[in-house]
């Protein structure tokens, strides 16, 4: 009963306080701009792909209507084209491969500003296409970052409940209560704890109203509720962390001064200092890689051109042997065709090579971020935010092995149907996109 | 007033966990440049071995066709300024490879920030970090209490019974506050000159010169302030909580708003609408009704006039080698409308954002910091058309080799030697002049130097309306 009037006792300080609430509404001010933030990038990312994918579908019912359907497979003036090639068929059918954002994005914009998220898939292609890029924005605001959700969980939440909490138990302390308080209850940690207590769950009714709120903006419930839970989940933690230790500094501090110049140097070790030293750490170790092995597969491309027939059909075999006793082989037929199915195969051979070269080099930069998480939590909730908004490295890393696994697709069967004299009609045309959805 | 500043300092020397704190400080900046040249150590090794790699591949071509040699293109890297070891403002957001061949200006890609997971929010560990973040909530602490303290003492009635003026006595107290800062900076400052010898410029002087200046400019302003609530407020705590909540607005909540505002009211377009509208261009014309095969066809006639004959079998020359440069010239017109337009909007938005230092020094300070140390925005579109303009002179030397190398038109098997590929000049990064950099910024000194003034008046202000006794 005392415990739970002095927790209530705790509001009326709270309301008399306007510094405290002042501090309080502005961080629920910056966390709905930074929903919005996050909301509006998740719109803005659904209607760009929406349009990219209505030109895609507008480009090949073109192909349908004006060729397949009437079966007119030649195009006046441009004598070289087939639409009844695989080669050419695959060409029109122009299927799109998307990084489709997560409705969690609305609490986290995380990486998603620093990677494309719409490609053309083409058995020329590959995952590290410079058409891969990310969209256009300016440099400067990406370095200053934008104020999403996560950053006004990540930096504001601190500082927030720095100010709630700074004059606990020293504020007593100063005007000479403290013994007072001594007397009327013995126990001065439980005091002080319920107090803290007070304020870490009036916070956390805050970002549960707030999580409510941006839940609403893009429909988080109807499609991922798990990231609802994730993000109440891993907010708390967050809030529980940086609460344990300020109460521990308030518990052992006496001054307001002291208790702030303690909080204050805390906040800026764990959210400046130590990222920061990691981020220089790591560029020092592993510095950007500036994809000499993936120019370098340029030299191997060119050396292919000069290949002759037989020896390119040698490679070709060795990576396909069912295409021993194709028709295409025996025949020898359509060799411009062969010559260029054969070239993307091996030069995407190639690429595979180089980037996975790469990849594991970011795979090493990435063990060496998440080997500093245990003295670098600001970094870890970051990247757990990321990774429930979908919008962590791994997340478009996954991105980039499905767009591999359709170049793949898309070269073995244009690969065996060149070699097994496949001719492209309607439902073949219809065939060669249908196949390049991953669920 | 001197007496003042020297007695203040005497006594923040006595402190003796400041002087902690202090050597503390010393030890993390002199820790910070040495981590931050140590990269850019790394960083231009890496940059040249990755040159002389590409630049060596180009020299080894024995034979090729020049049109084939412009779709092997070539790359350039994006190199490190000396100056970023200090502050690295976009370089890790911005891409670092940029591919050169023909028919097309690419966009430079592969950013250091996409090749991991996210790992600080606010960059790596430079001293620009420390002294625009770290050192002013150090000097805010420092000032918070230092009238409070004399007038709960007491102490400030009998300076003035003594005849000590309380405007002199702000001031010298706000002088000798930022000097603390200002002396952390000029250790990080010699450290860095110390470590860099070798290879300092006039222009670098310049530059670092300029840069104490505004961060001391800084640091006076935030102290001035401080010492203006110091003033205001009888309760200390209630000063420091008000100059924390400024220091928060500042840094954290307001350059974020801001730039994110800037960006929706000078929009820039999607990478598709972007593509879309020079491909567009590219093949209807600039103005939508000069389609190529027009161009090409009046190009056509105008070379047959020129050599004076009939047919394009006759001319003595490679007509196709004309007509890919004169395509390259007309993508250079769609480029240099879109990029142009690109540019332009970045501009705007620069601008826009820099009107912010009105409400906001840090937004001032944080923007002339990267922009002298050649790490903004400015100095990475720079770099770029540096490099569209080295890719434009490389595509017309292979295009004119193609047309008057010694070819006919019609002839793609053509191949230019090794020497011609040698004789092609490689890219050399030029540095942006300091006098186009302190143009850009003079908007961002200027309002440090109007807020300078605004506090001291403030401080003025505050002082005349103070009740001491």
């Amino acid at each position: 009963m005392k415990n739970l009037k002095l927790f209530l006792w705790e509001w009326k300080h709270f309301v008399r306080s306007p510094f405290k609430i002042i501090a309080l509404g502005l961080f629920v001010l910056a966390s709905v701009y930074g929903l919005h933030k996050g909301a509006n990038l998740y719109h803005k990312q659904t209607a760009e792909i929406e349009t990219i994918e209505q030109g895609a579908q507008e480009s090949r019912q073109e192909a349908l209507d004006n060729y397949y359907i009437p079966k007119i497979y030649s195009i006046e003036g441009k004598p070289w084209i087939d639409y009844q090639d695989p080669f050419w068929g695959i060409w029109f059918s122009t299927p799109y491969h998307y990084k489709r954002p997560s409705p969690a994005m609305v609490y986290s914009i995380g990486q998603s500003e620093q990677f494309g998220f719409y490609k053309r898939i083409i058995f020329r292609a590959s995952p590290s296409d410079p058409d891969l890029a990310e969209e256009i924005a300016n440099p400067e605001r990406l370095q200053t970052g934008t104020l999403d959700f996560s950053f006004a969980l990540l930096f504001l939440l601190p500082l927030v409940l720095l100010v709630l909490l700074y004059n606990l138990k020293s504020a007593e302390s100063e005007q000479g209560f403290l013994t007072l308080i001594e007397v009327q209850m013995p126990a001065r940690n439980r005091w002080l704890l319920i107090r803290v207590c007070f304020y870490v769950m009036l916070f956390l009714l805050v970002i549960i109203g707030l999580l409510f709120y941006g839940a609403t903006l893009t429909n988080v419930f109807e499609i991922t509720g798990q990231a609802f839970g994730q993000q109440l989940l891993f907010s708390t933690l967050y809030l529980l962390f940086w609460s344990v230790l300020y109460f521990f500094i308030l518990r052992n501090g006496k001054s307001i001064l002291g208790n702030t110049l303690k909080m204050s140097a805390l906040f800026l070790v764990f959210a400046f200092i130590i990222p920061a030293a990691v981020h220089q750490t790591l560029s020092i170790l592993k510095p950007a890689n500036l994809m000499t092995d993936l120019i370098d597969v340029r030299d191997e491309k060119e050396a292919l051109s000069k290949l002759s027939d037989s020896i390119f059909q040698e490679k070709l075999i060795a990576m396909y042997p069912q295409m021993a006793n194709s028709p295409a082989r025996q025949d020898s037929i359509n060799t411009m065709d062969i010559q260029t199915s054969a070239y993307s195969a091996i030069s995407n051979q190639l690429n595979k090579k180089a980037i996975q070269f790469i990849e594991e080099e970011n795979r090493e930069k990435n063990r060496f971020i998440s080997s500093t998480f245990w003295f670098n939590p600001v970094s870890f909730f970051q990247n757990k935010f990321n990774t429930i908004s979908e919008t962590h490295y791994n997340d478009y890393q996954d991105y980039r092995n499905e767009i591999q696994t359709l170049i793949d697709r898309q070269i073995d069967t244009m690969n065996l149907d060149i070699w097994n004299g496949v001719k492209v009609d309607e439902s073949k045309f219809r065939e060669y996109y249908e196949m390049m959805v991953i669920e | 007033m001197w007496h003042i500043i020297k007695n203040e300092w005497r006594s923040l020397t006595r402190n003796r966990a400041l002087f902690g704190l202090s050597i503390g400080f010393i030890i993390l900046l002199a820790v910070t440049i040495l981590l931050g040249n140590w990269q850019i150590q790394k960083d231009t090794e890496q940059y040249t071995e990755a040159k002389n790699h590409l630049r060596t591949q180009w020299e080894s071509i024995k034979e090729m066709s020049p049109h084939g040699a412009a779709h092997y293109g070539t790359y350039v890297f994006k190199p490190n300024t000396l100056l970023s070891s200090l502050d690295d403002g976009v370089n890790s957001i911005t891409g670092k490879v940029l591919r050169v061949e023909g028919h097309v200006q690419n966009e430079i890609v592969y950013s250091e920030a996409s090749q991991s997971q996210a790992i600080s929010k606010f960059g790596k560990l430079k001293s620009a970090l420390l002294l625009q973040y770290i050192i002013p909530l150090l000097l805010l602490f420092l000032a918070f209490q230092s009238i409070n303290r004399e007038k709960q003492s007491g102490r400030l009635k009998l300076l003035i019974l003594q005849g000590a003026n309380v405007t002199k006595l702000a001031f010298a107290k706000a002088i000798a506050v930022s000097f603390y800062g200002i002396g952390l900076l000029l250790i990080t400052v010699l450290v860095y000159t110390v470590l860099n010898l070798n290879n300092l410029t006039a222009d670098i002087l310049y530059r670092v010169v300029l840069l104490c200046l505004l961060y001391s400019l800084y640091y006076f302003v935030l102290t001035t302030l401080t010492i203006y609530f110091s003033i205001r407020f009888k309760n200390t705590n209630l000063a420091l909580t008000s100059m924390l909540g400024i220091w928060i607005f500042w840094t954290i909540f307001l350059p974020n708003i801001l730039m994110s505002s800037v960006e929706e009211w000078h929009e820039l377009p999607s990478r598709e609408s972007f593509n879309q509208a020079m491909r567009e261009d590219r093949s209807k014309g600039l103005d939508g009704h000069n389609p190529a095969d027009e161009r090409t066809k009046a190009l056509e006639e105008k070379v047959l006039a020129e050599y004076n004959v009939d047919s394009l079998s006759q001319l003595p020359i490679n007509f196709d080698g004309i007509l890919m440069q004169e395509d390259e010239e007309y993508g250079h017109k769609v480029w240099d409308k879109h990029f142009g337009n690109l540019r332009s909007v970045f501009k705007k938005q620069k601008q826009s954002y820099q009107f912010g230092g009105l409400i906001n020094p840090f937004i001032s300070l944080q923007n002339a910091s990267m922009g002298f140390a050649g790490s903004d925005n400015l100095h990475h579109q720079e770099f770029l058309v540096q490099v569209e303009n080295y890719r434009r002179v490389f595509i017309k030397e292979l295009n004119d080799e193609h047309a008057f190398g010694g070819s006919k038109t019609g002839d793609w098997s053509f191949s230019a030697d090794n020497d011609f590929f040698k004789s092609v000049k490689d890219f050399e990064h030029q540095p942006v002049p300091l006098s186009v950099v302190f143009n850009n910024y003079f908007i961002d000194i200027l309002l440090l130097v109007v807020w300078g003034i605004l506090t001291s008046f403030l401080l003025i202000f505050g002082t005349k309306k103070m009740i001491i006794l």
